[in-house]
């Protein structure tokens, strides 16, 4: 590094760091984004020049669903390893969130030091990182519809990760979830050394796919891809009938795994982390240690008591997330163990601001399950018309399920709380900018 | 009575919630113990399915999916399908599946993807890196005869509510506009028009899904349906809406229209 670009960087450094120290000081936010943006005005080569300092590595970790608790099992697995990580941990993973993240472990005159980055970064931004940055690993999780509206569609997404990838050097190792057609077909178009992982567990098979899924077709020529089952959404045991496209090796037997918090896509998330763990070199017993011992990041199968009641805060920001944690709190339901879940949609930029996709939720099933279901949110009366049209009778005195709409956020929680018996879990099943809302409500404070 | 819905290409065309646009169909039958079945025209479906089906449905697709439905969408099945809106049974369209009407698609990436040629307008994307056309939209129904049947239907003016995400833009030939755009970007950005409308076929970028937030479409093209079933004019039963109310009441404070929050 030259001396002028060293002293500019520096100032860059400080100026964030005064940022950060104010925006704090005076509570007024997690100030996980700002720093980032006026730092970045001041040293435009930043983010390269952060990039070069980190000792072994950076490793990207992307995909629609799953991005922060892969993140944080693979953070918790290497800091178990004595290793130093820098990690965008709230979830900011726009440019800005990274160079934030990236600051808030360098010293006052630009010397970062850390032994991995490791990097959640947003589905459209990642052609733009590698502009700036040969990441030793790329993670991708998988690729669903999620806020279309600022993203457009799977296949541009995937064709551009494509572009992007290509030219980067040899060394750099991909590890792609095999399950997911679409990434599947984008590792055997990249030049890289591919590493997949997935699943071989035909008991965790879905009884019927579930109808919002993507990518059925094949990648390759577009023929109906023959699937001997499904996972999660699109992601499943499949091949082409018609062109040589099937589901990768993977490098693992699932089964032998065991994974973090509920649901399937858990599992997802730790087979993923487990599989970038064994390829630095971690020892799979110490991976499997970090497993049984896992908490869950901020709002993410997140567990909670207030007011002696237990909470469990489920993000649901797309259909297949959404899908998924309906069939988490059925289960439950069916168990006895839960009656009671807020919905809460919002329609702000980090949760995408069209909420068609409530519309490919299969919500009939969780209203089928009984209960007590609160709504509330931005749009609380397009959730409440969602769930009003997955009901047999139109009147309330037919309807397996007890609707509460109620505009009020504070007073959606408080009547939900009230309304669950204190040996039962609430469910709570917000959007991003909701989950952060309703989490500031129940903790008194705002994230970190 | 009874009703059959035609859904086009349900595991290709479903990009934003279109669904909802069965979903609601059906239900409001069902809540007047009107019979409606969901008939699944994928590519698995037999061009004869068309011939008996009494609305039909279609969604938005990706550029891929467009390519493969039209692939599929040929001989006697776009024949049947020609013929069944041309007799004039109603239709709803959404997102894509205008395009697919349309006389040709030329997407982002790859070759021109040509349309049935049922309604005279054409699609064109400017490009991967253009920026798409994305918000909430707010139009008035000015279709004839559409738009006079609605009226009698509800008393005032029809204002119809969506949300429209589009990177193509559509420039209509010689077909009907089906609205006019009061907020939002509708058919190009550039004209003011929203959608078409032929024989009883209702075509839009307006998604939300449509139906769920303006029921009146929803129970135009149901009666549509019957009457051309049936051959006698019907009418239906009114259903409890004031959760639909609400939800474009609440979406026309946020746009800031005053006269349609007071009567939404």
């Amino acid at each position: 590094m030259q001396i002028l670009d060293r002293l500019r960087l520096g100032l860059a450094v400080a100026t964030a760091k005064l940022v950060t120290a104010i925006v704090k000081g005076l509570k007024l936010g997690a100030a996980s984004v700002l720093p980032g943006e006026i730092s970045r005005r001041l040293h435009p080569r930043l983010l390269p020049l952060l990039f070069e300092q980190v000792n072994k590595g950076v490793i990207l970790i992307v995909g629609t669903n799953g991005k922060t608790t892969t993140s944080l099992l693979l953070r918790t697995i290497l800091e178990n390893q004595e290793q130093k990580v820098t990690h965008n941990a709230t979830g900011a993973n726009l440019i800005n969130g990274l160079i934030t993240a990236l600051l808030a472990d360098t010293n006052l005159i630009g010397r970062l030091t850390t032994d991995y980055a490791i990097l959640e970064v947003d589905e459209n931004v990642l052609p733009l990182v590698l502009k700036d940055c040969t990441p030793q690993y790329i993670l991708g999780l998988n690729l669903f519809r999620d806020q279309l509206d600022r993203y457009g569609e799977v296949d541009t997404i995937s064709y551009r990760w494509q572009q992007a990838i290509n030219p980067l050097p040899q060394e750099s190792k991909i590890i792609l979830n095999a399950d997911d057609p679409t990434l599947a077909y984008l590792g055997q178009n990249l030049s890289q050394n591919v590493v997949y992982f997935g699943l071989n567990e035909p008991e965790l098979y879905l009884e019927t796919i579930p109808h919002a899924v993507d990518s059925i077709y094949c990648p390759s020529c577009g023929h109906l891809l023959d699937y001997k089952g499904v996972y999660l959404s699109h992601l499943g045991d499949y091949t082409c009938p018609s062109c040589d496209f099937s589901k990768p090796k993977l490098m693992l037997n699932s089964s032998d795994w065991g994974q973090i918090l509920i649901g399937v896509y858990n599992k997802y998330n730790t087979l993923a982390a487990g599989v970038l763990s064994l390829e630095i070199g971690v020892k799979q017993a110490a991976i499997n240690e970090t497993i049984r011992s896992f908490k869950a990041a901020f709002g993410r199968a997140e567990e909670l008591t207030v007011q002696g009641k237990h909470i469990r805060i489920l993000l649901s920001k797309n259909p297949v997330g959404m899908n998924e944690t309906i069939r988490a709190v059925n289960t439950l339901k069916k168990q006895g163990k839960s009656s009671t879940s807020l919905i809460l949609l919002n329609d702000r930029t980090p949760d995408g601001t069209d909420v068609s996709w409530i519309w490919d939720v299969d919500t009939e099933t969780l209203v089928k399950s009984g209960g007590t279901i609160i709504v509330s949110g931005d749009r609380t009366y397009d959730m409440a018309l969602r769930l009003k049209y997955s009901q047999d009778s139109l009147g309330d005195a037919g309807s397996p399920v007890n609707l509460v709409i109620e505009e009020n956020l504070s007073k959606a929680l408080q009547t939900a709380l009230d309304g669950t018996p204190s040996h039962e879990t609430l469910h709570i099943l917000p959007t991003y900018s909701a989950m952060l809302e309703v989490r500031k409500l129940l903790t008194g404070r705002q994230i970190l | 009575m009874e009703l059959r819905i035609g859904w086009l290409y349900p595991t290709l065309m479903s990009t934003y919630g279109d669904r909802g646009n069965v979903i609601c169909l059906q239900q409001r039958c069902q809540w007047r113990e009107i019979t409606a079945t969901v008939v699944p025209l994928d590519r698995q479906a037999e061009a004869d399915l068309f011939k008996n089906v009494d609305i039909i449905v279609g969604g938005g697709a990706q550029d891929r999916q467009q390519e493969i439905v039209m692939r599929d969408l040929q001989g006697a099945k776009a024949e049947n399908f020609r013929q069944r809106i041309e007799a004039g049974i109603p239709g709803v369209f959404t997102c894509g599946s205008p395009q697919l009407l349309g006389k040709y698609y030329e997407p982002a990436l790859g070759q021109r993807i040509e349309g049935l040629g049922l309604l005279d307008l054409e699609t064109k994307h400017p490009g991967i890196n253009a920026s798409r056309c994305i918000g909430n939209v707010v139009f008035e129904l000015t279709a004839s005869p559409l738009a006079e049947e609605l009226r009698e239907m509800l008393g005032k003016t029809p204002i119809a509510l969506g949300f429209e995400n589009h990177g193509g833009r559509t420039y209509l030939g010689n077909v009907s506009p089906l609205g006019k755009v009061i907020k939002g970007y509708g058919n190009n950005g550039e004209d003011g028009w929203e959608g078409a409308f032929y024989r009883h076929a209702i075509a839009t970028y307006s998604h939300g899904p449509l139906l769920p937030k303006n029921p009146f479409l929803a129970d135009w093209l149901i009666q549509t349906a019957l009457k051309e079933k049936y051959q006698t004019p019907i009418s239906l039963t009114k259903l409890d809406d004031s959760l639909a109310l609400q939800a474009r009441q609440a979406m026309f404070n946020r746009l800031e229209l005053s006269s349609l929050v007071k009567n939404p």
